[in-house]
């Protein structure tokens, strides 16, 4: 409140706003962290994971009890801001981001942010926030490189506008690859946080309207104008309004994890796993333990996390048809 | 001669270097010399005669998409950079 830019108005707005973080890994602790201790009024944290020891090297919300208690990264997440900061009203959503649910975790929100760690996710959060002419902020972060942009629909260029196509698999490092470095992550987040608090306490004139990229380990920072962009190419999602992830036309249910030699398949359904059901069935086969938020399986090399909606995190293969073959032995399809 | 600043992923299919001068006038004609040296280059920034779409370029820094794209001119003293998406996060 004592930064003069900010000043008690700013504060007040604050307070008095809504963000949906989507993805609560290493770009998504940051932002949590410091929009909660800035004040923001809700926060609502989105991610379907849940946190491994390999994750604290960077995700700073977590530590090695939370990996014990097998918590979700939204649910930790949650309980860490709650304590950071009792005035905020904090929401946890422990559910795989898709064009089925995202119209609802973000229509109520002032700003979106990217937690993410895919451009799968962030095509559709770009629909989606174009769709409905919202605010949100890219973020990307690879080794000691890291980029971001801010997106005002209508008055900046998309995502789509700058980044017509994700680099297919193979053609591009990921964090199993490359690896990732926490302070690039931190700085990027950082980056995006700052963004944030000008655009919900209402300072729009002092926003980034360029792609930000930076490289860590080299010390470089360049600001690549981007504006000009902007009805110059013919974007299929800002300018003809298609909206292909929003609709399901891209975007596969079925997802490698970065770094994690895991696949997620996302099933979803309508009524909730029993998971004393499943893990009387399973028992016998395999090491089997659950509690509310995740039933954990673990047999000939492969462990199995399952969600209530009846999704599942394998590890132990990088094989999608291969995952969808074991989940169809061990869980049914 | 321009400079062509080569990204991190790339590097390995350009001898390792982050960066190389290459003969050119226009964006198109620079690249075509650097992925003359580079063979290995060409098939990750072109699609055929188009570069690909995870692909962006900027002269200095402005995207050549609202320039003149591949026939954006350039002078000695400009640099090009490849610019690829970052995935993750
Ligand atoms: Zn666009």
């Amino acid at each position: 409140m004592r930064f003069r830019a900010l000043g008690e108005e700013g504060q007040r707005r604050l307070c008095a706003s809504r963000v949906t973080i989507c993805g609560c890994g290493a770009l998504g602790t940051v932002l949590a962290n410091h929009l909660a201790r800035a004040g923001v009024g809700h926060i609502r944290v989105v991610d379907r994971d849940f946190i491994e020891i390999h994750n604290l090297q960077r995700q700073i919300l977590f530590d090695e009890e939370d990996v014990a208690s097998n918590l979700p990264k939204a649910e930790a997440a949650a309980r860490k801001m709650r304590a950071i900061n009792s005035s905020i009203t904090v929401e946890a959503v422990v559910t795989d981001i898709d064009h089925t649910n995202i119209l609802d975790l973000v229509a109520d929100a002032d700003l979106i942010l990217d937690g993410t760690d895919n451009f799968e996710t962030r095509y559709l959060i770009n629909d989606a926030a174009v769709k409905l002419g919202k605010p949100w902020i890219f973020g990307g972060v690879i080794g000691s490189e890291g980029q971001t942009m801010t997106i005002l629909p209508g008055k900046t260029p998309c995502l789509r506008c700058v980044v017509e196509d994700s680099p297919p698999p193979g053609m591009t490092p990921t964090c199993e690859t490359a690896g990732v470095l926490g302070p690039a992550v931190s700085t990027i987040a950082s980056f995006e946080a700052i963004e944030a608090i000008k655009i919900l306490s209402g300072d729009f004139e002092s926003l980034n309207r360029d792609l930000i990229m930076v490289d860590l380990w080299n010390w470089s920072f360049r600001q690549l104008k981007v504006a000009g962009l902007l009805g110059k190419v013919d974007c299929p999602t800002c300018r003809r309004r298609e909206f292909d992830w929003l609709e399901g036309r891209m975007g596969s249910h079925t997802t490698t994890l970065c770094g994690r030699n895991a696949v997620q398949i996302a099933t979803r359904r309508a009524d909730k796993l029993d998971f004393a059901q499943l893990a009387a069935k399973l028992t016998g086969i395999g090491s089997v333990r659950h509690n509310d938020f995740m039933l954990r399986f673990e047999t000939d090399g492969h462990e199995f996390t399952v969600f209530p909606d009846g999704r599942a995190i394998i590890k132990g293969t990088n094989d999608i048809a291969r995952a969808k073959t074991l989940y169809a032995q061990y869980l049914g399809s | 001669m321009p400079l062509v600043r080569i990204p991190t992923p790339l590097r390995p299919h350009a001898g390792g270097n982050d960066s190389a001068q290459a003969e050119g006038s226009t964006v198109g004609e620079v690249l075509n010399a650097l992925t003359s040296a580079y063979p290995d280059l060409r098939s990750r920034l072109f699609d055929g005669e188009d570069l690909r779409r995870f692909v962006n370029v900027y002269v200095n820094n402005e995207d050549i998409r609202f320039l003149e794209d591949l026939d954006t001119p350039v002078a000695a003293a400009d640099e090009v950079s490849i610019i690829p998406a970052v995935a993750g996060g």
